[in-house]
This record gives structure tokens, C-alpha cells and sequence, in this order.
């Protein structure tokens, strides 16, 4: 008796010799310079994103390789995404395989404020710049493990702020709103939730109810039901991202109360354009998604050529509605 | 002489086939990307791996009994917030902390398989119930809210200084290894392949089947809340979603590490190496930048030619032996 088939023994053979190949060709470039320079001395940036399958991180991405295709002979660009937005542990993946990569700078948009912070620590250890866009890395835990990592982004706080001002025109005293809040444990979901309710207490509104929606369209489709049932009397929803409030749109319309329910959301994606075109969402806030990872991206470039500092920036916010749109 | 190759050939043989698979997709990967082949990728394929390691170990005998725990993911969630609760808030330290979180994951694995073998029902429908439960017991146990703890579990995941692979994938490996044995070595395994592959012939030939199945969720169970150890330990914190879809990835590398969905026979270092096929893939995907829906459909097809290159060697085995 023969132990291996005799196809499976070429196949083995294959393999075997492949593999030698690779090895062989492998030892060869560890003569190169290792990690720190990319080909032709080229930086390399990695982006390491949330959820593609969103379309403001999907934006935000192709602002990056737009900008990098102009940009083509300063630096490489490497993006990758997360299926699941709330899959914090693919992410914390990525961060490793772009160590492994070798990339001389990571701008990240992390999943979440503060699981994201050890694999970054271990990232900056390794001489990689961090630079921190979109959802904030919780500053208290970013002290506790000695870490400086800048934040360049917009204060989502002030955007939210400025789109319930343009709701509260709307709003009479006493009016009852709704919050759909995002991943409560990101900074930016946090933040637009105070945001919303500093403008709502301006505008005496009464905050009946606020619930997390993760950020997902169809959750916030049920929740919004679930709320229009237990408030019928509710005159707006606040979401604190668009897809939140394209969910929320639909569920009023299922519901009848079309025109009734006033509807803002955050992010300016184009679905929302328009519906805000068609009355049936009354405002979102442009944070310019497509320029935030291009604006990271300057920022870990700067640091890379020794000319930028390592601090925060703040980056624009605009409200957008009916009459700013083209 | 021939009998005892033949053993050999069945046994080990069918691992093989993987093995070549898993260097396949290493040698694509390394004539792709120049920087693939290196001692940090391959660490950081190992450190991504443990808890999805632990995790196809406990499925790998639950499949084998030809049931299905689609419950795992999220057993891991609340025995990760248990480790929460006791770490995080307690001020634990991670010897205290892991034989709770052990616990937690083993009484949802006995309720799963007591539920299973008491009424009867389909072990897929039980533990899609487990699911939900588990889950919701995770958000009432986090608080809905990533716990951060830091230092005192962080060590368990990070890279070992000077060596490069983590505690946890060693203790993964160990893990496999004795799950390996237990499954060929002992009475209990046996039994285990007997049950799956008829189960009233096992019963008339005076096995008690009952307490089997049963144990087989508690292994289950008991090593979802090892793999909430080694999960929170990549984030140091404790995440609510933490484990969300793993039961997926974690039948996927089953099967494609030979395991028969249909029960009776399986291996436990073939779900290993069907683990890393799915790590290296991931990783090298990454590495070389391609897009989420390339990915996505890289990811599929691979899976799927992965198993049918097991089932047309299988069946070329079969016809090899006298």
C-alpha cells in the first residue's frame, strides 16, 4: 500500500515546492529595509475604518483614495473596513495586520472609545503614528495608559447642537421629541446625544424618550415604531446619524404621520439629501465625510515629515436643509 | 503493515489535505504582497485566533453528535461580562475571574443540551433560543456598555515581549491538543463518535446517550467562557457584542476541518487548521487592501472549495481502503 494517492502526492509536491519558493524569495527581502519605509521610500498609511457597508464611512474612504490618487507620489494608501459595525474584535485585527503590514502610519476611525486603545498602544510602540478621526478614544483611558494619540475631527457636541437649533424652529414649547442614539458607548454617539439635548432644553422641548438604535437603519425603523405607538403625541425625532433617521423616516410613514413627525439626522449622506429635498426630513449636519480621513490622513503625514505636532484639530461642521442644498 | 498505513492514512491523512490548503493560500498570499511572509504576520494571525480556537474545539464535538450550538457567540458575550462584573467592577484578579466565566458558559452549555435531550427537540432550535438569552444576559451584565479593565487582562492576549505569540494562543493550542485525545484516545470520545454516527445503534449496544449529549454542550459552553477570556484580552476591556457571529465562523472552520454535519466523524485538529485557513485568509485580504465585497466573496468561495476539497479526497480515501 502506497500512503498517498498518486495525485495526491504531485499536489503535495506542488505545494512542498511552492512553499520552498516562497521561503527562498522571502529570505531574500530581509535584506531590505524593514518596516518604516514602503517602496521608493514612499510612507505608507493605513485607514483602518468602521462599517464600509455604511455609506458615510464608504464616502469617507473614497475621499481618501481620491486624494491619494492626486496624491500618488507622496504616499500609499491601504483602506480597510469592518463588516459589523459593533464588531470590535475584527477591528482590533485590522490594527495587528497593518502592524504586521509594516505601515508607517494608522488613521483609524475605532469601532468603539475604549477597546480600541490597548492594540494602538502596541501600535505606537512599534514607532507607527496614530492618528484618531470620527469617534474619539476616551481621554481618561488614553491617560491611564500613557498614551497621546490626536484626535482630528469635528466636535460632533456643537454639529448636534446646530441641527436641533434648526428643529427648534420648528418646535413650540412643550413639544415632546425623541432621541435615536447610537452605539451608546462611542464618544460621537454620546456627544450628538448631548448635542441634540442641549438645543432641545433651549428650545423647552420635552425629551419623552431616547434609545439607542446602534446607528442601523432597520433598528431604528422598530424602534421608531415602537415610540410613535407609546408617544403619540411625539412631534420629532432626533437621530443621531442619517441611516438612524432614514429608518425613523420610514417608520412615520408606515405609521401615517407623514409631515407630522418632524425627522433630523447627522452625517449628510445622499439618501437623506434627498428626502430632505422631499419635506420628509427636515435637516442634517455636513461634517464633510469625505474630507475627515483625508484631513487624518494630512495630519499622520505632517507628524511622519516631522512638521506637524501631535495635537488635536477640529475640523468644520455645517448644517445642512431645504435651502442650503443645490 | 498495510492495516496499520491505512490507520495512519485515515486518521492524519485527512488533515493533510487542509495542511496543503492552509499553504496554499500562505503561498498566494506571500507572491501577492511582499511583506505577507514575515514572522509578525504570522504572530499576528496566531494572537487573532485563540478564542475562535477554543470556541470550533467545543463545536467540533457537539457536530460530531450530530447537533449544532448556534448559541456560543453569545455565551461568550455573557461570560464576558461576567468577567466584567468581577474584574472590572470586583477589582478580581483573572485566576478568581476565568472558573466564573468558565462556570457561566458551562451552565448555559447544560441547559442547552439538558433542554435538548429532556423534550427532544432539535439542538439548533434550543440553542438559537440560548442565543437571544445569552445575549441579553450580557447587555444586562455590561450595562449595555464596554467595560475597560485593562493591565490585569491585557497581558492574556498581547504579545509575549521577545516571542510574539500570545498566552492565549498557547493555552488554545494546549486546548486542541486535549480535545484531540479526549476525542480519539478515550472512552468518552468513542462514545462521542458512536452517538453521531447511530445513535440507537449506540443505544441498544448499552451506551447511555443522554448524559453525553449533554456533556458535550457543557464543553461547549465551559470553552465559550474560555474564549471570552482570550476575546476580552485583545480588547482589555469587555465588549456587550463581544462574540457576535462567532458561532458562524466557528461552524464554517468545523467543516471545513472535515467535520461532518451530519455527525460521526470529525477531528479536532482539522477545525484547527480550518480556523487558521479562515485567519490567514482574513488577514492576508487585509493585507493586500482588497475591498469589503471582494472579501466577502473571497471569503465564500474559499469556504466552499475548501470543504469540496475535502469531500473529493475523502472519497478518494475511501476507495483506497481494502
Amino acid at each position: 500500500m502506497r500512503l498517498f494517492t498518486p495525485a495526491f502526492s504531485r499536489l503535495f509536491a506542488c505545494l512542498l515546492a511552492l512553499g520552498a519558493l516562497v521561503f527562498l524569495s522571502s529570505c531574500n527581502d530581509s535584506d531590505e529595509p524593514s518596516a518604516g519605509e514602503g517602496e521608493g521610500g514612499k510612507p505608507e498609511v493605513a485607514l483602518v475604518m468602521k462599517s464600509l457597508a455604511n455609506e458615510f464611512f464608504k464616502t469617507m474612504a473614497d475621499g481618501a483614495e481620491a486624494y491619494q490618487a492626486k496624491h500618488s507620489g507622496e504616499f500609499s494608501l491601504i483602506v480597510n473596513g469592518i463588516k459589523n459595525e459593533t464588531d470590535l474584535a475584527q477591528q482590533v485585527a485590522l490594527v495587528e495586520q497593518m502592524i504586521a503590514q509594516g505601515v508607517d502610519a494608522i488613521v483609524i476611525a475605532p469601532a468603539d472609545s475604549k477597546a480600541l486603545v490597548s492594540v494602538l498602544k502596541r501600535a505606537q510602540a512599534e514607532g507607527i503614528v496614530v492618528v484618531n478621526i470620527d469617534n474619539k478614544l476616551d481621554t481618561e483611558i488614553l491617560e491611564q495608559s500613557q498614551l497621546t494619540i490626536p484626535f482630528v475631527g469635528p466636535d460632533n457636541r456643537e454639529g448636534a447642537a446646530t441641527v436641533g437649533a434648526a428643529l427648534a424652529k420648528q418646535l413650540e414649547n412643550g413639544d415632546q421629541v425623541a432621541i435615536l442614539e447610537g452605539v451608546p458607548t462611542a464618544f460621537n454617539a454620546q456627544q450628538r446625544r448631548a448635542g441634540f439635548e442641549d438645543a432641545m432644553k433651549k428650545a423647552g422641548a420635552e425629551i419623552v424618550s431616547v434609545q439607542s438604535a446602534s446607528w442601523e437603519m432597520e433598528k431604528a425603523n422598530n424602534v421608531t415604531a415602537a415610540m410613535l405607538t407609546t408617544h403619540p403625541e411625539l412631534d420629532a425625532i432626533l437621530a443621531s446619524n442619517d441611516n438612524m433617521a432614514l429608518g425613523a423616516a420610514a417608520a412615520v410613514k408606515a405609521a401615517g404621520k407623514e409631515g407630522e413627525v418632524l425627522i433630523v439626522g447627522f452625517d449628510n449622506i445622499s439618501a437623506v439629501q434627498s428626502m430632505i429635498r422631499e419635506g420628509r426630513i427636515l435637516a442634517t449636519a455636513d461634517q464633510h465625510g469625505d474630507q475627515l480621513a483625508v484631513y487624518g490622513i494630512e495630519a499622520a503625514l505632517k507628524i511622519l515629515s516631522g512638521e506637524g505636532e501631535p495635537t488635536d484639530r477640529k475640523t468644520p461642521v455645517d448644517l445642512v436643509t431645504k435651502e442650503t442644498l443645490p | 503493515m498495510a492495516s496499520r498505513r491505512n490507520h495512519f492514512l485515515s486518521r492524519y491523512g485527512e488533515s493533510l489535505g487542509l495542511v496543503g490548503v492552509l499553504l496554499l493560500l500562505v503561498a498566494i498570499f506571500s507572491l501577492i504582497s511582499d511583506r505577507f511572509f514575515s514572522d509578525s504576520t504570522f504572530h499576528q494571525i496566531a494572537n487573532q485566533v485563540p478564542a475562535l480556537a477554543v470556541i470550533a474545539v467545543g463545536m467540533t464535538f457537539v457536530i460530531i453528535t450530530a447537533g449544532i450550538d448556534l448559541s456560543v457567540g453569545s455565551v461568550l458575550g455573557f461570560a464576558g461580562a461576567m468577567l466584567g462584573l468581577t474584574m472590572g467592577d470586583g477589582g478580581w484578579p483573572l485566576l478568581l475571574a476565568l472558573p466564573i466565566a468558565i462556570l457561566a458558559g458551562a451552565a448555559c452549555g447544560w441547559v442547552n443540551g439538558w433542554v435538548t435531550v429532556r423534550f427532544a427537540v432539535p439542538s439548533f432550535i434550543v440553542t438559537l433560543g440560548m442565543m437571544q438569552v445569552a445575549r441579553g444576559f450580557a447587555y444586562l451584565g455590561t450595562d449595555s456598555q464596554t467595560k475597560y479593565i485593562g493591565a490585569p487582562i491585557e497581558w492574556l492576549g498581547a504579545p509575549i515581549p521577545g516571542v510574539g505569540i500570545s498566552w492565549a494562543f498557547l493555552f488554545a493550542v494546549i486546548v486542541v491538543i486535549v480535545g484531540q485525545v479526549i476525542l480519539t484516545r478515550t472512552v468518552f470520545g468513542r462514545y462521542v463518535l458512536v452517538i453521531g454516527a447511530n445513535e440507537e445503534a449506540a443505544q441498544f449496544s448499552g451506551i447511555r446517550t443522554r448524559p453525553i449529549k449533554i456533556a458535550v454542550f457543557v464543553i461547549a459552553g465551559a470553552l465559550a467562557g474560555l474564549g471570552a477570556a482570550f476575546a476580552s484580552s485583545r480588547l482589555a476591556s469587555v465588549d456587550p457584542n463581544a462574540g457576535a457571529g462567532l458561532e458562524l465562523s466557528a461552524i464554517a472552520a468545523v467543516v471545513i476541518g472535515g467535520t461532518s454535519l451530519m455527525g460521526g466523524r470529525g477531528s479536532i485538529v482539522g477545525s484547527f487548521i480550518g480556523v487558521l485557513i479562515m485567519a490567514t485568509l482574513e488577514t492576508g485580504l487585509a493585507q493586500i487592501g482588497a475591498s469589503e465585497p471582494i472579501k466577502l466573496l473571497i471569503t465564500g468561495i474559499v469556504i466552499v472549495l475548501a470543504v469540496i476539497i475535502d469531500a473529493w479526497r475523502a472519497g478518494r480515501m475511501k476507495r483506497l481502503q481494502p
